[in-house]
C-alpha cells in the first residue's frame, strides 16, 4: 500500500508525563547530590584526626584537593540516592497493564459479542490509561454507527401514521424524560430484511378498511413502480433479490412487496407487479405497468419520477423525493393533509428516520405527448443534456398530489444512541466523519442523538447554488477561490456567532456540519485556527463527504492543535489513516475486513462496547495507573530523602543509613507487590456505578488524578514523612538507654528507621486505595512480614551478603528494647497523620465525585459486580412511546435523505459491469482528487459501481 | 481513637522520663591548664603532662542504683563513611589478617606489612580513653564496667582475639594523638569499652555507656570525679561531657517519645473535634448525590435562573 502512512508507535500521554516526572526526579537527585558533594568538599578536614586523613588518603577524602573530593563524593551520592529513580516502576506498570489487558479487557463479558463470537481485543497494552482520558471520539459512520442496513420503518399515508416501531433515539428520549414508558414485547422478530414494520391496519390487505384506501393503493403502487431497482432470482416473494443502487430503494420496494404489491419483473419498457387484495381480500393479480419515462434522481433534483401507463390506460406520474422539493411542486388545492404530513415528517426526522415524500399526478394524454416531445429532444441533446433534462422534468413535475411519506430507519448498531449519550455525559465529544452526503450525515447525527433541534447548527456546505454556478463555468481556479472565500466567510461568521452565544450564556448547544470540500480549504493553515476554535466550541461536529486522508487530518488537527486526547473508531480500510492518527485507534472487528483492526490499538465488535471500554476499563486503568505512578513517586522520594537527611549529619560523607541489601530490596521486595495489587484491583466505585454515572469520566479528561497538583501533594507528604521517619527513630534512640543502660548505634537506628519506612509505606496504600480485598491485605501485610523475615535471617547469622557484619544481630538487639516498639507504633501513625488529614478534609469538605458515590454505595449497598462474572448482556425490554413525547421539540428538521452517492449513473453501470469490490485503494485514490467534482462523489464510504474506469 | 491510646502512653513515658535523674557535666573546657588554653591540642598530645583533673558534681535528687555513667561526645562523626567502614568484623571475631582491606589506613603498624594491626581500622584506633574515678568525699565509689556492651556483641561479634601491633595512641608516623592503648593480654570480647565504642553512633552527638555505679546516691552528695582527660577532641572542637543517669522501666531520660506521643495523640483528638464541629456547621449527608459536581452545577444554574 503506497498510501499507507508509517505506523506510528503510540505511547500514552500519561506515560509521556511520567517521563517528565522521571526527569524531575533526576533533577532532584542531582540537586541533592550537588548540595551534598559541595558540602562534603567543605567539610573534609584533617582536624578530624580520627578519620586518619594525614597520609595515604584516597582521593575521595583527601582534604588536599577539595574539588576532587566533591567530584568523587558526587558519584557516591548518585549511587546512594539512586533509589529515587523508580526503575521498577516501568516494570510494574507494564505488568499491571498486561494484566488489565489480558484479564479484564479481553475477557470482559460485557464486551463480548455473542452473535459473532468476538471478544474485545486489546492489541497493545500501552494505551490502557489513555482510554480513561479521551475527550474526542472520531467515528466513522457506515459499519460503525450504522449497520448499513435500511429498514422500512414507518409511513404516513393521507395524514395517518402507520408503524408501531420505536427507534433507538425515541427510546433514549423517553428515558431522558422518564415519560411514556410502557412495557411492550418486542415486535415480531422474523421480519424480512429491509423491512421492520408492523401495523395491523396496513398488513395483509387491512388497508382496505382505512379511511383512505385509494390513497393507500397509490402509496403502494408508487413504491412498487417508482424506482430503479432490478429484481434478480426467482420471481417468488421469498426468493427474489433486489439489486438497488441504494439500500433505501431496496427497502422501499421490499416494503411494497410486503404490503402486497410484489414487483417481480422489469423489462426495458415495463414493470410487472403482483398485486394482492386490490379488488378483494386474498385475490392476486399480475399487473403490468408500462414505464414511459424515468426522470432520474440526482443530487440537485433530489427527487425521482416515473411516468407509467396502467393497463387501463391511466397515465400517472409517480414522484418521490425530498420533502422540500416535493412540497414546492404540490398542487395548491386538493392536498388536505399537507400540514399533517409535514408534522409527521418532522416527527420522523426527529426520530432519526430518513424520509421521502411520495406524490402522484394524473396526466392528460395530450399534455403528456407534448411534454414527451420536449423530453426526447432534451434526451438526445449533445450539449448540456443533463441540464436540459432537468429543465424538462420541471415542466411535468408539478401540481402533484401528496400521497404520504415513508420513513426508513438507517439501522443503527445496537445501542448506539444510548452509548453516545452516555459518552457525551462523560464529557466526551463525538465527531462523525463520514464519506456520506450531508443529509445522510446530519440524519445519522440526529439518529444517534448527537444533534437535536435544540442546537444551533452551522452548516458549511460546498453544494450551494452560488458555488455550483461558478463550477458550471468550469474554471477550476475561480471555483477554488470562490469556495475558499465562502468557507472563510462562513467560518468567521460562525465563530462570531458561537462566541456570541457563549458570552450570552444562552446555554444553546452548537453543532458544526462541514463537508469535505469546504474542509479542504478550512484545513488550510490560515483557516485552521478558526476551524479549531469553532469546532472546539461545538458539542457535535459532523464532517461529511470526507476522504480517508481528511479524516486523519481532522484527527491530527484536534490532537496537535487542541492538545486533547483523541480516539478514532472505524471499521473499514478507509478509516485506517484516521485510526493511526489518533491517540487511540479502535477498530470494529466485524464485517468489513481486517485492515481497521490491524491498524487499531483496540478492537471491539460493536460501537456500544465503547461505553465499557472507556467508562469502565479506561477510567479504571487511568485511575489505577495514576495512583501507581504517584505512589511510586512518593515512596522513592521519601525513601531517598531519609538518606539525604541522614547525610546532613555524617559530614556529607555518603554514608548509607540503611544496609545495602535493605536499600536494594526496598523497591523489589518490600514495597513491590502491594502497589501492583492496587494497580490491578483498585476501583473507586463499582462497575455498575461507573456506567450509571458517566460524569465520573470527566475526571480523566481533566486529568484530575495525575495533575501536578496531585503530585505536589504526594511530594509534600513524602517530605513530611521522610522527616518523621528519619528523626523520630533516631531521636528515640539518641539519648535513650534501654533499661540496662546500653546505647544503640548507627545500624540499629538504620534498621529501626527502615522498619518504620516499610511499615509506613505499605500502610500508606490503605489510605490510597479505595477498595480493599483480601489480596490487598495479603500483599500489604505480606510485604511487612517479608521484611521481618528477611531481617531475622539476614541478621540472624553471619552471612556473605553482609560483608561488614553491620546488621549482624541488630534486629534482635533493637527488638529487645522498648524504643523499637514505641517507634513502630508512633512513627507510622505520625507520618500518616498528614495524609490522613488531607484525605479526610478532601472527603469531608471538598469531596471528589467518586467519594460521594462511594458513600452512596456504602449506604445503599453495592450489587455484586465482579467484572468477569457478568452474565450475557441483558436485553432491555422494548418500550413503546407516545408520539407526543417527541412533538414538543420539533422544528425544521425533517430528515430527508436519499442515499446513493452515484444514483445517476446506476443504469449506465448495469451493462456488463459487475459491482466493484469495496476497496481501500479506490477510496484512497479518490480522496487524492477530492477537489474534482467527479471524485468528490467517490470519496465516500461506498464507492459506487460504475467508476471502475477510474482505477 | 489514636488520641485515646496515644495520650496515656505519652503521659506514662513522660512520667517515667521525669522520674529519671540525669546530671550532665561538661569538662573538656575546664580540664585544661590555663597556660595551654590557647593550644589545647599540644597539651592533649603531649605524653608527659599530667592529664588528671578533679571535678565536683552535686547530686540534686536521690539517685537510685544503678546509676549509669556515660561519656558524651559532640561534633564527633562516628558515622562518617570513611570511619564506619574502617573495621574488619571477620578479624574482630576470628582474628587473622584476612579481610582487613577496609581498615586502611590503620591496617598495618607504621605502614609495615609484616605488622598487621589487630584490631585494625580507624574505629578501634580512635578508641576513647578518658577515665573517671568517683569519690564521695574520700570514699571511692566503684564503677562496674562489666555488662556495658550488648550481649550479642560479646558473644557473636567479638571473638577471643588478642590485640596485636596496636598503634596504642600513635598515628601512622608514630606521633602521640590522644587516643587509647589496648592491653595485649585482654582479648577483644572482654574489652567492653572497645565493644561499646565500636558500635558506632548514628549522629555526631552521641553518648556511650562507661559503667554503672551500683550504689544509691543520696541527694546533695558532693561527688569528686577524678577525670583522666586524655582523649583529643580539641583538634576538632568537640565537647566532652560526663553524664550520670538513672533509668526507669522505659529507659533513660528521654522526653522525646513521650512528647511525640502526646503531640500526635492530642493532635488527633483536636482534629476529631474540628472535624466534628465543621461537620455540624456544614452538614453534608453521606452519599447525597445532590453533591455530585454535575448535580451541583445544575442546581447552581437552576438557582441563577430562578
Amino acid at each position: 500500500m503506497m498510501n499507507a502512512m508509517n505506523v506510528p508507535s503510540k505511547r500514552s500521554t500519561l506515560e509521556r508525563r511520567l517521563d517528565m516526572l522521571i526527569l524531575i526526579l533526576f533533577s532532584i537527585l542531582f540537586i541533592m547530590c550537588f548540595i551534598d558533594s559541595i558540602c562534603s568538599g567543605i567539610f573534609i578536614n584533617r582536624k578530624y584526626w580520627y578519620l586518619g586523613l594525614t597520609s595515604d588518603v584516597e582521593d575521595q577524602f583527601n582534604p588536599g584537593n577539595r574539588f576532587l573530593v566533591a567530584c568523587l563524593t558526587f558519584l557516591t551520592f548518585v549511587t546512594l540516592f539512586s533509589p529515587i529513580i523508580p526503575i521498577s516502576l516501568y516494570v510494574s506498570i507494564e505488568m499491571i497493564k498486561v494484566f488489565q489487558v489480558t484479564q479484564f479487557i479481553n475477557k470482559d463479558v460485557k464486551m463480548y459479542h455473542k452473535e459473532t463470537n468476538t471478544p474485545a481485543l486489546a492489541r497493545t497494552s500501552n494505551l490502557n490509561e489513555e482510554l480513561g482520558q479521551v475527550e474526542y471520539i472520531f467515528s466513522d459512520k457506515t459499519g460503525t454507527l450504522t449497520r448499513n442496513l435500511m429498514e422500512f420503518f414507518k409511513c404516513s399515508i393521507g395524514g395517518v401514521i402507520y408503524g408501531k416501531g420505536v427507534t433507538e433515539i425515541e427510546k433514549a428520549a423517553a428515558r431522558r424524560n422518564g415519560t411514556g414508558i410502557e412495557e411492550m414485547e418486542s415486535p415480531a422478530e422474523s421480519h424480512e430484511k429491509y423491512f421492520n414494520f408492523d401495523d395491523d391496519r396496513l398488513m395483509r390487505g387491512a388497508w382496505r378498511n382505512e379511511p383512505n384506501p385509494e390513497l393507500c393503493k397509490e402509496f403502494f403502487r408508487c413504491l412498487a413502480v417508482c424506482h430503479t431497482v432490478l429484481p434478480e432470482g426467482d420471481e417468488l416473494p421469498e426468493k427474489i433479490v433486489y439489486q438497488a443502487a441504494s439500500p433505501d430503494e431496496a427497502a422501499l420496494v421490499t416494503a411494497a412487496k410486503m404490503f402486497g404489491f410484489f414487483f417481480f419483473r422489469r423489462t426495458p419498457t415495463s414493470i410487472r407487479v403482483r398485486e394482492s387484495h386490490v379488488e378483494k381480500i386474498g385475490r392476486m393479480q399480475d399487473v403490468e405497468y408500462e414505464i414511459l419515462n424515468v426522470l432520474e434522481f440526482n443530487s440537485t433534483r433530489k427527487r425521482q419520477s416515473v411516468i407509467c401507463r396502467y393497463p387501463n390506460g391511466r397515465l400517472v406520474l409517480y414522484c418521490k423525493g425530498a420533502d422540500s422539493v416535493i412540497y414546492e411542486r404540490l398542487m395548491e388545492r386538493h392536498n388536505p393533509f399537507k400540514d399533517t404530513n409535514r408534522d409527521h415528517l418532522e416527527y420522523f426526522g426527529a426520530a432519526g428516520l430518513r424520509t421521502l415524500c411520495l406524490a402522484y399526478r394524473d396526466l392528460d394524454i395530450n399534455a403528456y405527448e407534448m411534454w414527451n416531445e420536449k423530453f426526447v429532444q432534451a434526451k438526445s441533446a449533445l450539449r448540456d443534456r443533463e441540464k436540459k433534462l432537468d429543465e424538462v422534468a420541471e415542466l411535468i413535475e408539478k401540481d402533484l398530489i401528496l400521497i404520504g411519506s415513508t420513513a426508513i430507519e438507517d439501522k443503527l448498531q445496537e445501542g448506539v444512541p444510548v452509548c453516545i449519550e452516555t459518552l457525551a455525559k462523560g464529557g466526551i465529544k463525538i465527531w462523525v466523519l463520514t464519506g456520506d452526503k450531508l443529509e445522510t450525515a446530519i440524519n445519522i447525527a440526529y439518529a444517534c442523538s448527537l444533534m437535536n433541534n435544540g442546537m444551533k447548527q452551522f452548516i458549511i456546505n460546498s453544494d450551494t447554488k452560488e458555488i455550483r454556478d461558478v463550477e458550471d463555468r468550469g474554471d477550476a481556479l475561480e471555483t477554488a477561490q470562490v469556495i475558499e472565500r465562502y468557507v472563510a466567510e462562513r467560518l468567521n461568521e460562525s465563530l462570531r456567532q458561537a462566541v456570541e452565544s457563549e458570552q450570552t450564556q444562552t446555554g444553546l448547544e452548537l453543532a458544526l456540519v462541514i463537508d469535505g470540500r469546504c474542509l479542504m480549504y478550512a484545513l488550510d493553515p490560515e483557516l485552521r485556527g478558526t476551524l479549531l476554535k469553532l469546532s472546539v466550541m461545538c458539542k457535535a461536529v459532523v464532517c461529511c463527504r470526507v476522504s480517508p486522508l481528511q479524516k486523519a487530518q481532522v484527527t491530527s488537527m484536534i490532537k496537535d492543535g487542541a492538545k486533547k486526547i483523541t480516539l478514532s473508531i472505524g471499521d473499514g480500510a478507509n478509516d485506517v489513516s484516521m485510526i493511526q492518527a489518533a491517540h487511540i485507534g479502535v477498530g470494529i472487528s466485524g464485517l468489513e475486513g481486517m485492515q481497521a483492526v490491524m491498524a487499531s490499538d483496540f478492537a471491539i465488535a460493536q460501537f456500544r462496547f465503547l461505553t465499557d471500554l472507556l467508562l469502565v476499563h479506561g477510567r479504571l486503568s487511568y485511575l489505577r495507573i495514576s495512583k501507581v505512578v504517584a505512589y511510586f513517586f512518593y515512596k522513592n522520594l521519601m525513601f531517598t530523602l531519609t538518606q539525604f537527611w541522614f547525610n546532613l549529619y555524617t559530614g556529607f560523607s555518603g554514608q548509607r543509613f540503611y544496609d545495602d541489601w535493605f536499600q536494594s530490596l526496598y523497591n523489589v521486595v518490600f514495597t513491590a507487590l502491594p502497589v501492583i495489587i492496587v494497580g490491578i484491583f483498585d476501583k473507586d466505585v463499582s462497575i455498575t456505578n461507573s456506567r450509571k454515572y458517566p460524569q465520573l469520566y470527566k475526571a480523566g479528561i481533566e486529568n484530575i488524578f495525575f495533575r501536578w497538583r496531585i503530585l505536589i501533594i504526594w511530594a509534600i507528604s513524602a517530605v513530611y514523612q521522610s522527616v518523621i521517619l528519619f528523626f523520630f527513630p533516631i531521636k528515640a534512640i539518641e539519648e535513650g538507654k534501654n533499661s540496662s543502660g546500653r546505647m544503640l548505634g548507627l545500624w540499629d537506628a538504620g534498621t529501626m528507621a527502615f522498619t518504620c519506612v516499610v511499615v509506613t509505606v505499605n500502610l500508606r496504600l490503605f489510605l490510597a486505595c479505595n477498595f480493599i480485598t483480601r489480596w490487598h491485605l495479603i500483599s500489604i501485610f505480606g510485604s511487612i512480614l517479608a521484611w521481618f523475615i528477611f531481617a531475622f535471617f539476614y541478621s540472624g547469622f553471619r552471612n556473605p551478603l553482609d560483608k561488614q557484619g553491620n546488621i549482624y544481630q541488630v534486629i534482635f538487639v533493637i527488638m529487645g528494647t522498648w524504643y523499637f516498639w514505641y517507634a513502630i507504633v508512633l512513627v507510622p501513625v505520625a507520618s500518616l497523620a498528614l495524609d490522613f488529614l488531607h484525605e479526610g478534609m478532601r472527603r469531608w469538605f471538598a469531596p471528589y465525585d467518586y467519594h460521594i458515590i462511594q458513600e452512596e454505595e456504602k449506604i445503599k449497598g453495592v450489587e455484586r459486580d465482579e467484572l468477569l462474572l457478568v452474565e450475557s448482556p441483558r436485553q432491555a425490554p422494548e418500550q413503546s412511546l407516545e408520539l407526543t413525547g417527541l412533538h414538543g421539540e420539533m422544528s425544521k428538521h425533517t430528515g430527508y435523505s436519499f442515499d446513493s452517492p452515484c444514483f445517476d449513473s446506476f443504469f449506465a453501470s448495469q451493462e456488463g459491469v459487475s459491482m466493484s469490490q469495496r476497496s481501500y485503494d479506490i477510496a484512497r485514490r479518490a480522496s487524492m482528487r477530492v477537489s474534482r467534482r467527479q471524485s468528490s462523489d467517490l470519496g465516500s464510504d461506498s464507492p459506487p459501481p460504475g467508476h471502475n474506469s477510474l482505477i | 481513637m489514636v488520641g485515646v491510646i496515644f495520650i496515656p502512653i505519652g503521659i506514662l513515658s513522660l512520667l517515667a522520663s521525669n522520674r529519671v535523674v540525669e546530671i550532665v557535666h561538661r569538662y573538656d573546657d575546664v580540664c585544661i591548664p590555663a597556660k595551654y588554653s590557647t593550644d589545647k591540642v599540644r597539651f592533649i598530645q603531649s605524653a608527659d603532662l599530667s592529664k588528671n583533673c578533679t571535678q565536683t558534681i552535686t547530686i540534686p535528687r536521690h539517685m537510685k542504683q544503678p546509676v549509669y555513667v556515660y561519656y558524651e561526645l559532640d561534633n564527633y562523626y562516628q558515622n562518617h563513611r570513611r570511619y564506619v567502614k574502617s573495621r574488619s568484623d571477620t578479624q574482630l571475631q576470628n582474628g587473622g589478617v584476612s579481610n582487613t582491606q577496609n581498615c586502611k589506613p590503620e591496617q598495618n603498624l607504621l605502614g609495615n606489612a609484616s605488622l598487621p594491626i589487630i584490631p585494625c581500622g580507624l574505629i578501634a584506633w580512635s578508641l576513647f580513653n578518658d577515665t573517671y574515678d568517683f569519690r564521695d568525699g574520700t570514699t571511692k565509689i566503684s564503677v562496674n564496667k562489666t555488662g556495658i556492651s550488648w550481649k550479642s556483641d560479646r558473644e557473636h561479634k567479638f571473638g577471643n582475639v588478642k590485640p596485636e601491633n596496636f598503634p596504642n595512641n600513635l598515628n601512622e608516623s608514630g606521633v602521640w594523638i590522644g587516643g587509647a592503648s589496648l592491653d595485649v593480654n585482654k582479648s577483644l570480647n572482654e574489652d567492653e569499652d572497645l565493644m561499646v565504642w565500636m558500635r558506632t553512633a548514628a549522629l555526631p552527638n552521641f553518648r556511650k555507656l562507661y559503667g554503672r555505679i551500683e550504689t544509691d546516691l543520696q541527694a546533695n552528695t558532693v561527688l569528686n570525679v577524678i577525670i583522666h582527660n586524655q582523649y583529643n577532641t580539641y583538634s576538632f572542637d568537640g565537647k566532652k561531657r560526663l553524664v550520670l543517669s538513672t533509668t526507669s522501666w522505659l529507659g533513660g531520660k528521654n522526653d522525646f517519645l513521650g512528647i511525640a506521643y502526646l503531640a500526635v495523640g492530642s493532635l488527633s483528638i483536636f482534629l476529631a473535634l474540628v472535624f466534628l464541629g465543621a461537620h455540624l456547621k456544614n452538614r453534608r449527608s453521606l452519599g447525597d448525590i445532590n453533591y455530585l459536581s454535575w448535580n451541583k452545577k445544575q442546581q447552581q444554574n437552576g438557582n441563577t435562573r430562578s
